[in-house]
């Protein structure tokens, strides 16, 4: 009964705090004045242990060259660009736990990342709230923007992108096999593709999603094989999608076309000769049209020695848009804000385009273009 | 669909092989090593590395690599487990989660993280029989298989050494007097079973082409599965799991897609204990104490002084004001696992029951909660108490079963219960939005209030804390909770004077259970975003050792706990990538210091 009283005593006291509290109307993430010093940070909260490392590495390239080159040319308005970098694991609880200590350093402009949506969308409520930009650039779940107008992605629809990659599947196959990634991505990926690939008539003679860890990818290819379907489909990543093939090509002695995988130097070397012959559709690849991206890839080679895959750019270009933005508006918070709704220019380095404007209403990239891909000879061609 | 059941029969190969060395550790030192999965992840990626970077043709890459798991074994139960002998057994466990998590990032570290094709050391693709291809390294694993087991199994019977390790799993104590040294047998098994797990990393690895550090723990944990279905500590039954399982997956796989994966394993392992609870070859366990027994019974926890208490409380409450938003934030997040491993101080601490799983309680109170606020505007905290009830009801039901389990299988069995409760809210799409997850939950409102500050959520979940404390201490001090003790202190006891310890323990369970859905149902409404993959094993194995660090008799402990596990990550972050491996050193470092946890003391 001791406990009792103590309890029932401390929440009378409680109470009393709580309301006194009411008044101090504090809110998330404290001010968002500008800060007068030479510099401003853009955070980046992203995994650099974990699970999904290998992701977090490539965007820090990317983001480290963004700034490289933003501060090599003045920076902006003046001020040099810092990244202030969080690993999260891509973990919600931590993307929770930090968004606040963000959101309360007055040096930061703007936040971007996380790799997954689930961890980007626990940090994004309060971004909003403190009239922070939160610019998940590699988000493209189809509600990622919905928490507030301070949520923005320059990430394309996904039900644009597959229904041009279906368009493309239906050029030359009338009845597939379809494999699929079993999350939020991969769900409403495949959800946007079969849609049209239904109303171009192609009929889908097999489908099955897969977890993200199986390691043995067997018991569907084998049904997915014996449907006998004029192509097998692969919604879904690098990795997984290698393993797709080599399970196709190896075990099973599927010699028909592939359309999948995805534009990483991991898809490339972990497929080898199976993913030769590859097909997929882009808005990226190391032998792009786009001037744009072609300076991009020229400057990755030198920096890194390596051919830069999606990941890298997409992180590269939302410093350099969020630059070019601030440029054109001021480099504080606001202006951030502003630049996404107004400027209408934003260097694009997706797709031929090599413009691009946010929608106002989803606030995502409007409807691009993209690049018909075959893997050959160890690279992603442009296909005529 | 023979092609189905001779690659489910190759992929039952590859669990079969790691699941020798975990069943043998088990048999030897009665300790489930979780470490084992990531000790077979080094095996395989220095097998990569030697094959690929080094070139070494297959049999010097496969004496390094038995080198060099062997030698992480020797450390792993010198530094580890042998200190932690005679310790309650899910003290070792949840130190060798905590080795396994180093070993997987200083893996990372070492290898780098990208995807990679391991080297062909054999061939592997030149056999093609039924419509599917195979190669020599599948037929030189599935012999391998067959020899290690007979050979450890002759050696066991016959072997003067396997005769003194046998005698050591049977009764250390007995096996001691008759001046077995048992410490060295010990070191011995973990040796053999981690070079084994680098054998098995090696074919492994060639069986699925592609590799990265990660492989280690999915194959790993599918594999303890497999020696658990097989009989902890039975090397045929290992085997047999192993083949079992595979066949299991690539049937139902086949049948249901790969998406119902998670489901079909993890309720392959149910369906089996429950019908065998031993396992299909194993004996009946002699198990003299539960688990966690000596956790409560070693140990007192301390008491806070009156005069303190409230000034604690106050102390709690006043400082979201006096400090920065990120010192809410993190508190919310310490408060939100503390609430969600308090109830288990009665399963664990009383009762003696180690919960594994308790990711799926809070998935449902979160689903639950979410669904009710967010789709049916059911007022907030209606919503999160339903949270809790749903989570009570369901875990209960799900759960029931496992209890009549014993010892480690217990431990196995819930987490099974966590998967398969996660794999249903993935299926059950028309309600839940399965993978693709729901957006847009409404942040807490009370009273027409929207908590839209920090520090007002932080006196909100603060407020569910101190509550959920004075349910669990007036619970634990009440005839209840003697019952519920009396079951972890002596279950044979218990049940001769006319217990039905398992309605106890399933009654307990819907206790924390019931906690642990108010912890997710706050998770939801303050993440705004919840899909299946935010709860992982590696939640459920968190808030376990939240209870077992704070103190498992002790709820205030369990704060403790929670401030230490959950806020040291954010306290570790100025040194970057080695902080989670710092973590899993002071994960141990605790274990091994302070085995009553941090807010007990030995009595």
């Amino acid at each position: 009964m001791k406990v009792k009283k103590t309890i029932a005593g401390a929440f009378a006291v409680l109470a009393v705090l709580a309301t006194t509290a009411c008044a101090q109307n504090s809110t998330f993430g404290g001010s968002s004045s500008s800060s007068s010093s030479s510099k401003v940070a853009i955070a980046v909260m992203y995994p650099e242990t974990g699970q999904y490392a290998e992701y977090g590495k490539m965007f820090k390239q990317g983001l480290d060259l963004g700034v490289e080159q933003v501060n090599g040319k003045g920076g902006v308005k003046g001020k040099s660009i810092e990244l202030k970098y969080y690993d999260t694991q891509s973990d919600p609880k931590q993307t929770a736990a930090i968004a606040p200590k963000i959101a309360s350093d007055s040096s930061v402009v703007a936040v971007v990342g996380d790799y997954s949506s689930g961890a980007s969308m626990a940090a994004s409520p309060t971004f909003q709230q403190a009239g922070l930009v939160h610019y998940g650039f590699n988000n493209s779940a189809a509600d990622f923007t919905s928490t507030g107008d301070h949520v923005w992605t320059p990430q394309y629809s996904q039900d644009d992108f597959q229904a041009q990659v279906a368009d493309l599947v239906a050029e030359k196959a009338k009845k597939i096999s379809a494999v699929y990634i079993e999350n939020d991505w991969g769900k409403a990926a495949y959800a946007a593709f079969k849609k049209e690939a239904l109303a171009k008539g192609i009929d889908i003679a097999y489908e099955s999603s897969f977890l993200a860890d199986s390691t043995d990818l067997s018991p569907i290819l084998i049904p997915a094989r014996d449907a006998h379907p004029d192509a097998i489909v692969h919604v879904g990543y690098g990795p997984d999608g290698a393993l797709v093939i080599n399970t196709l090509r190896d075990k099973l002695g599927y010699t028909g076309p592939f359309y999948g995988g995805q534009i990483t130097n991991e898809y490339i070397t972990t497929s080898g000769k199976n993913g030769e012959g590859t097909i997929l559709m882009a808005p990226f690849t190391t032998d792009t049209t786009n001037p744009n991206a072609q300076k991009f890839v020229k400057d990755f080679r030198a920096k890194y020695k390596i051919d830069p895959g999606e990941f890298n750019q997409t992180s590269y270009a939302a410093i350099i848009d969020l630059a070019y933005g601030m440029n054109k508006t001021s480099p504080t918070r606001a202006g951030v804000q502003k630049a996404l709704q107004t400027v209408t220019d934003f260097p694009c380095y997706v797709g031929n385009k090599t413009t691009f404007s946010f929608d106002q209403k989803t606030r995502r990239m409007s409807s691009t273009s993209f690049l018909k891909l075959q893997l050959k000879d160890g690279k992603f061609q442009v296909m005529n | 669909m023979i092609d189905t059941l001779i690659t489910g029969f190759m992929h039952g190969n590859a669990y079969a092989i790691v699941a020798l060395g975990m069943s043998l550790i088990f048999g030897v030192s009665n300790v489930a090593n979780f470490a084992h999965a990531s000790v077979f992840g080094i095996g395989m990626m220095s097998g990569w590395w030697l094959g690929s970077v080094l070139d070494l043709p297959l049999i010097p890459t496969l004496l390094l690599v038995m080198v060099i798991t062997g030698v992480i074994g020797l450390l792993l139960n010198t530094l580890v487990v042998s200190p932690l002998t005679g310790r309650p057994a899910v003290a070792a466990l949840l130190a060798t989660i905590g080795v396994g998590m180093i070993l997987d990032n200083i893996s990372q570290m070492m290898f780098d993280t990208p995807t990679r094709t391991f080297p062909a050391l054999l061939p592997s693709h030149n056999i093609e029989m039924l419509g599917v291809r195979f190669g020599t390294s599948d037929i030189v694993m599935l012999i391998l298989t067959v020899i290690i087991m007979a050979g450890i199994w002759f050696f066991l019977k016959h072997g003067k050494m396997g005769q003194a390790i046998r005698a050591t799993s049977q009764d250390t104590e007995a096996a001691r007097q008759m001046g077995i040294p048992v410490k060295r047998i010990q070191n011995l098994s973990f040796v053999i079973a981690s070079s084994l797990a680098g054998i098995a990393g090696v074919f492994v690895g060639m069986f699925n082409s592609n590799v990265s550090p990660n492989t280690g723990s999915s194959v790993g944990m599918t594999a303890f599965i497999a020696a658990t279905i097989g009989g902890l500590g039975s090397m045929p039954g290992a085997v047999a799991g192993g083949f079992t399982l595979g066949i299991i997956e690539s049937v139902g796989v086949y049948i249901f897609g790969d998406g119902a994966h998670d489901l079909i394993t993890y309720g392959a392992l149910l369906i089996i204990l429950i019908i065998r609870p031993n396992g299909l070859f194993g004996g009946k366990q002699v198990m003299h104490e539960p688990m966690a027994g000596s956790f409560s019974g070693g140990a007192k926890a301390y008491r806070i002084p009156k005069w303190l208490a409230p000034i604690l409380i106050i102390a709690a409450a006043v400082s979201p004001f006096l400090a920065s938003d990120y010192f809410s934030s993190v508190g919310i997040q310490i408060m939100i696992y503390a609430i969600a491993a308090m109830g288990l101080t009665l399963v664990s601490g009383s009762a003696g029951q180690v919960a594994l799983g308790q990711a799926g309680p809070i998935a449902l109170g979160a689903y639950t909660s979410a669904i009710l606020v967010g789709r049916f505007n059911v007022p907030f905290l209606i919503g999160v108490v339903c949270g809790g009830l749903v989570a009570a009801v369901l875990s209960g039901i799900i759960t029931f079963p496992i209890w009549k389990l014993s010892g480690h299988y217990i431990a196995i069995g819930t987490i099974g219960v966590g998967a398969v409760t996660v794999a249903l809210i993935r299926i059950a799409e028309p309600i839940t939005k399965g993978s693709l997850g729901i957006t847009g939950i409404p942040f807490p409102k009370i009273f027409g209030f929207t908590l839209f500050t920090p520090q007002f959520q932080y006196i909100m979940v603060l407020a569910f804390l101190l509550i959920e404390l004075a349910i669990i201490m007036r619970i634990r001090s009440s005839h209840l909770g003697k019952v519920i003790e009396s079951i972890g202190n002596d279950p044979v006891a218990a049940e001769s004077i006319g217990i039905r310890t398992s309605a106890y323990k399933a009654l307990a369970y819907a206790i924390a259970s019931f906690f642990a859905g108010i912890a997710g149902a706050l998770m939801a409404h303050q993440y705004t975003y919840i899909d299946p993959s935010m709860f992982p094993f590696a939640m459920s194995s968190l808030v376990l050792t939240i209870a077992v660090l704070g103190g498992l008799n002790s709820p205030i402990g369990t704060i403790i706990g929670a401030i230490v596990l959950v806020g040291s990550p954010e306290l570790l972050r100025f040194m970057s990538s080695g902080r989670i491996i710092v973590y899993g050193v002071l994960l141990i470092l605790i274990i091994l210091f302070r085995p009553q946890g941090l807010f007990a003391k030995k009595e």
